[in-house]
């Protein structure tokens, strides 16, 4: 029984995307941000986060989240997510970070709002 | 030092780290980017919550629930101020920290009235009431009722007591309480279906929210076991602020049996005895349980720890733990948060049947033992011993029902229970504003 957070990158069309998969919290969220922010340092600012296999995130993953945002919006950047899991995205909606973090049902959907 | 004695070898961190939180990462924002920082002050949601209980330094477990709670809501609201109101006997001086802004003096009715003033007179949109009948004044408590009563916005009950068979007074508090809050929570279904049955609650109003458990990721035992000093043993552990109807009695006079099979096995008592209970008793049911391990001649092999242990302490000896036991008496009880902590930790946990228990350690998650039986617990001691593949399978499935109970799961679960209940109330006032003009 596995539940700590697998982090897989790989790019959509030159569009980094970061997959989680497990728990996005006070133990993990650390790597998660410290790949973010590699990612955005080295191949762009704008980035798709897929979080449909994402089973618990926490205000420090949300932390790490805001952290990312912070860098790209230095540069103009932008992060939008993936997520058709309720409990994940009720942590979204009931924080008001839906509204900054735009949140996509699919990839394509998820792509073509990071590039535009 | 440990609880055989040693000095602590090393320390292994099996709590949660230290979080770049929200609230923290929106705090630095304020100096380094302030128009990301009035971005999210915009974007994000804001609700004051205050909260009515007990408050650490206070002994007991409804103090440190609040202060879980109310600290695991605040850290998804980083542009809302939570506070608490303690409730407190009149000559305690507590050196409480700074988010109490107000105190309750539980014998003192008029304290009720200017409290809820002061909510009414402040931004505090909603209360969130931790209710147990013996921590406000009043017979059985009933003050709380008087504070609601005067309250003008919107209340959430906490219940950490739901009995099923109540005297006329208590249940006569508890349907009032019914009528003058919007939402009661319990913490199992069952404490939902007595609430409906026996109280005639709203069923609207009854909400299952589960008792918050720690954020532990599991651990290698024999790891931490190591660093306690206590490598060579195998563990069986209670924890809690002691008193008679823990049972551990029982435990106890399980042990013979047990170390027939294991002879390394050592039980844990941790934690002190309530002070509540010291104070008309002293240390007398302690002392009760000395003499019966010098009696039985296992002095090696029962091990107390007489103080109140900090969570990063109770988590360390609940992941060195092998078989956790609530051995409680209390047929009713509808909450532990004991039990709730080491479901937490993914321990094979026996416990007696009540209410709490019987719910929490259904479908393989633990193992229920007969009230007041030494028989029972050995038996079941020795068979979760011998049996690792029952071990594991019962420590996989209470941790993974405690990942959904961790407080940071919790926390959305009231934070979403509170927006809707203030969203309901503005849009009423909205209403009533809207009819008078």
């Amino acid at each position: 029984m596995e539940m700590d957070l697998q982090i897989n990158v790989r790019k959509h069309e030159e569009i980094p995307v970061i997959e989680l998969s497990g728990e996005v919290d006070a133990y993990t969220s650390a790597r998660f941000r410290e790949i973010m922010l590699d990612i955005i340092d080295s191949d762009g600012v704008k980035l798709v986060i897929s979080m449909n296999d994402v089973e618990y995130i926490d205000s420090s993953g949300l932390g790490a989240l805001v952290g990312g945002l912070k860098r790209v919006s230095e540069r103009d950047g932008k992060i939008v997510i993936i997520c058709d899991k309720p409990q994940v995205k009720k942590v979204f909606e009931i924080t008001g970070l839906e509204k900054v973090f735009p949140i996509y049902g699919t990839e394509e959907e998820a792509i073509a709002a990071v590039r535009s | 030092m440990t609880a055989d004695g040693n000095k602590v070898k090393k320390q292994i961190a099996v709590s949660a780290p230290e979080e770049f939180a929200l609230r923290d990462e929106v705090r630095w924002l304020k100096s380094e980017d302030l128009n990301l920082f009035g971005y999210l002050r915009d974007s994000m949601n804001k609700i004051e919550p205050v909260y009515v209980s007990t408050y650490p330094p206070s002994e007991c477990g409804i103090a440190m629930f609040c202060k879980d709670l109310s600290s695991s809501v605040a850290k998804y609201t980083p542009f809302s101020k939570p506070s608490i109101i303690a409730v407190k006997r009149e000559h305690e001086i507590e050196p409480y920290s700074r988010v109490v802004r107000y105190q309750i003096l539980r014998e003192n009715r008029q304290s009720y009235l200017d409290a809820a003033k002061f909510i009414n007179d402040s931004s505090i949109d909603i209360v969130s009431l931790q209710h147990e009948y013996g921590i406000f004044g009043g017979d059985d408590g009933e003050y709380a009722l008087d504070f609601l009563e005067a309250l003008e916005k919107p209340a959430v009950a906490t219940l950490h007591t739901v009995l099923q068979n109540p005297s006329p007074n208590q249940k006569r508090i508890l349907q009032e309480m019914g009528r003058l809050c919007k939402a009661m929570v319990v913490m199992v279904k069952m404490g939902r279906k007595i609430l409906l049955e026996t109280y005639d609650i709203d069923p609207k109003k009854a909400t299952v929210i589960p008792h918050g458990v720690p954020n532990v990721h599991r651990v290698k035992a024999s790891s931490v076991k190591n660093a306690l000093g206590l490598s060579n043993a195998k563990i069986m552990s209670t924890f809690g602020l002691i008193n008679r109807g823990k049972g551990i009695e029982y435990v106890i006079k399980a042990m013979p049996k047990i170390l027939e099979k294991n002879p390394n096995m050592i039980y844990l008592v941790l934690g002190e005895t309530h002070p509540g209970v010291r104070k008309y008793e002293g240390e007398s049911y302690r002392n009760m349980l000395a003499e019966t391990i010098n009696d039985l001649g296992i002095s090696e092999n029962v091990r107390f720890n007489n103080r109140f242990l900090s969570l990063s302490e109770l988590v360390r000896y609940l992941c060195a733990t092998d078989v956790y036991i609530t051995p409680y008496l209390n047929k009713d009880q509808i909450c532990s948060g004991t039990l709730a902590y080491a479901v937490g930790c993914g321990k094979a946990i026996l416990s007696t049947p009540y209410l709490y228990a019987e719910e929490v350690l259904a479908d393989g998650r633990g193992k229920l033992v007969d009230f007041e039986s030494s028989d029972s617990i050995a038996e079941n001691v020795n068979l979760i011993m011998e049996d690792k593949e029952l071990k594991e399978s019962m420590e996989n499935a209470a941790y993974i029902y405690g990942r959904r109970a961790a407080w940071f799961n919790v926390a959305v679960d009231y934070l979403d229970l509170f927006h809707r209940i203030v969203t309901a109330h503005q849009s009423r006032d909205q209403a009533n504003i809207n009819a008078k003009e």
